[in-house]
């Protein structure tokens, strides 16, 4: 397998020194450790800061979306591994402004370890947090055990809105349930063509045959729900989108924000097929598109396919989202 | 039993208690990913280095605290984020004192199970480090005045390791094995016995005549 990489161990410190010189005056790390960062202009006096985190190899989840408008600060661990309890403390302290601070990022188990146990440390520096774990995932599980659902790429909406919430001056309850309530109105699933090469290994985190397709992947190549020959790209989009629609009830009237989001190896193009596919859709359901996300939100190395993310919308969410923000990697005016 | 006395007494503990880092490693090949060993060898050095240096005046509560920081970071593995969680829930309920009385024991060890129960959404019976510990919690806060607290915990422990070694695993990596977890024995109950084990044999008084050197 071919890797533009040097020693594989620095693998991860080495590509956060490059975005740290790439976007001097947006980002900064508060100690040494180059795996905690965030925003420039941080602490903000008086706003509720929002920290981020999970392992690496997801860019630009999770350190493109620490910025004005967005997180305030971002802690990440080895290739698909949490962050220490430690690193997301340094975050927290570093980005608290008296308001106290929103721990967003999505639901796998060593995360929630970690940032729980981070809530504890910051309760005893006196740091107010609550926490929303996104679990988008509708492949994961069914319906009535969402709650268990991993999160993926539509983080994202609640990233911006939650985001947008605390840039307005909301307090931390209020961020909190911003951050929940697009959390529950957002609804992914992904394919995978190929797997993803892990760097320190070299191998691949998972098989998929030549002309084989896996429904329902994870951001870290877990199993979905099915495995069956490559379909094209209208018939992928159908089906992921009869189930996303499904799962939100989504109506004729319905209102939605689009994130068609590549897995890391899939060309841009093959994204505006299946978007092409998913407008088609939704206009013969009388479903709006009131906002679109085409483009690389949340990968997995150079893993190839694609996700599809729906937001049902509501004049409240849709204001979130067009509120203006700036990070390295997004950019609403 | 002062913040100093307690640190020391979880200094000679831990120095027992890494001899059976190869056996835990070993159960947690069996049930886990095989990482409780070096959970336990690399927390309990981190945590000797964080003591070592706490100023001699430090609350109970405050020593407790130095454990757990140093032992979530040493290997930030599950077990160690849930393990540290409990040590803060349990150092709460000291508040802070300086030194501890015979019933706030128990009631450290009653909310360190609580938190781990809440934390890692299990309960006893799921086969985890809960079937030695509430046990042992029970144990410790229902022992008759003047009677040997840590052995009647040992004992609980003992038999919540022994029953739950029938039991099919219901969280984490081990519950992926289904009714193959059946007849394995728990590393995360295990691990609790063998500190209470461990605590017994160095801080005991029969143990602290033969440490000398150890109690000042």
């Amino acid at each position: 397998m071919k890797k533009i990489i040097n020693e594989p161990s620095a693998f991860v410190d080495e590509f956060v020194e490059g975005i740290l010189l790439a976007h001097p005056g947006l980002l900064k790390t508060p100690g040494s450790d180059r795996r905690v960062l965030v925003r420039a202009d941080a602490p903000i006096a008086g706003k509720v800061g929002i920290i981020t985190g999970g392992g690496s190899g997801h860019l630009p989840l999770f350190k493109g979306y620490v910025g004005r408008g967005l997180c305030d600060g971002v802690a990440i661990g080895n290739v698909f591994s949490s962050p220490s309890s430690a690193q997301v403390l340094e975050a927290t302290k570093a980005v608290s402004g008296g308001a106290g601070v929103l721990y967003l990022y999505g639901n796998y188990g060593g995360d929630v370890f970690n940032f729980d146990l981070a809530t504890d440390m910051a309760e005893l520096e006196g740091i107010a947090t609550l926490t929303a774990v996104g679990r988008d995932d509708v492949a994961s599980q069914p319906k009535e055990r969402a709650a268990d659902r991993r999160g993926v790429a539509g983080i994202m909406f609640a990233f911006k809105a939650a985001g947008a919430a605390a840039e307005r001056g909301d307090s931390l309850e209020q961020v909190a349930a911003v951050a929940e309530d697009i959390i529950d109105n957002t609804a992914t699933m992904g394919i995978g063509l190929s797997p993803t090469i892990l760097p320190t290994t070299g191998k691949a985190s998972f098989d998929l045959d030549d002309g084989e397709m896996e429904v329902g992947i994870g951001i870290h190549g877990e199993p979905g729900f099915h495995r069956g020959a490559v379909e094209t790209a209208d018939r992928i989009a159908e089906t992921l989108m009869e189930r996303l629609v499904a799962d939100l009830g989504l109506t004729s009237g319905a209102r939605v924000a689009v994130l068609v989001n590549g897995m890391g190896a899939t060309p841009l193009e093959e994204l505006y097929l299946l978007f092409r596919r998913v407008h088609q859709l939704l206009t013969e359901q009388g479903i709006s598109i009131d906002k679109n996300y085409i483009g690389e939100y949340a990968t997995s190395l150079e893993m190839s396919g694609a996700s599809i993310s729906l937001l049902a919308l509501n004049d409240e969410r849709l204001a979130l989202l067009n509120a203006p923000a700036e990070s390295p990697f997004f950019k609403e005016a | 039993m002062n913040g100093n006395d307690l640190s020391t007494a979880i200094r000679n503990c831990l120095g027992e208690f890494t001899s059976y880092s190869d056996e835990l490693g070993e159960l947690d090949r069996a049930l886990g990913d095989g990482d409780l060993g070096i959970t336990v060898s690399l927390g309990a050095a981190a945590v000797e280095e964080a003591l070592a240096v706490l100023p001699a005046d430090s609350t109970p509560a405050e020593v407790v605290l130095a454990c757990a920081k140093a032992f979530a970071n040493a290997n930030p593995s599950t077990m160690a984020a849930l393990v540290a969680g409990a040590l803060l829930a349990g150092s709460k309920v000291w508040g802070p004192s300086t030194s501890l009385a015979e019933g706030q024991i128990g009631a450290f060890a009653v909310a360190a199970a609580e938190s781990i129960s809440q934390r890692g959404k299990s309960k006893i019976g799921d086969k985890t480090i809960l079937d030695a510990m509430f046990p042992a919690a029970d144990a410790l806060v229902n022992a008759p005045a003047g009677g040997s607290a840590l052995d009647a915990a040992i004992n609980a422990a003992e038999a919540g390791v022994i029953a739950s070694k029938e039991l099919q695993s219901r969280r984490g990596r081990a519950s992926w094995l289904q009714e193959r977890s059946i007849g394995l024995q728990d590393p995360g109950a295990t691990a609790f016995l063998r500190f209470l084990q461990s605590w017994k044999a160095t801080n005991t008084k029969a143990a602290l005549i033969t440490a000398g050197e150890n109690i000042k």
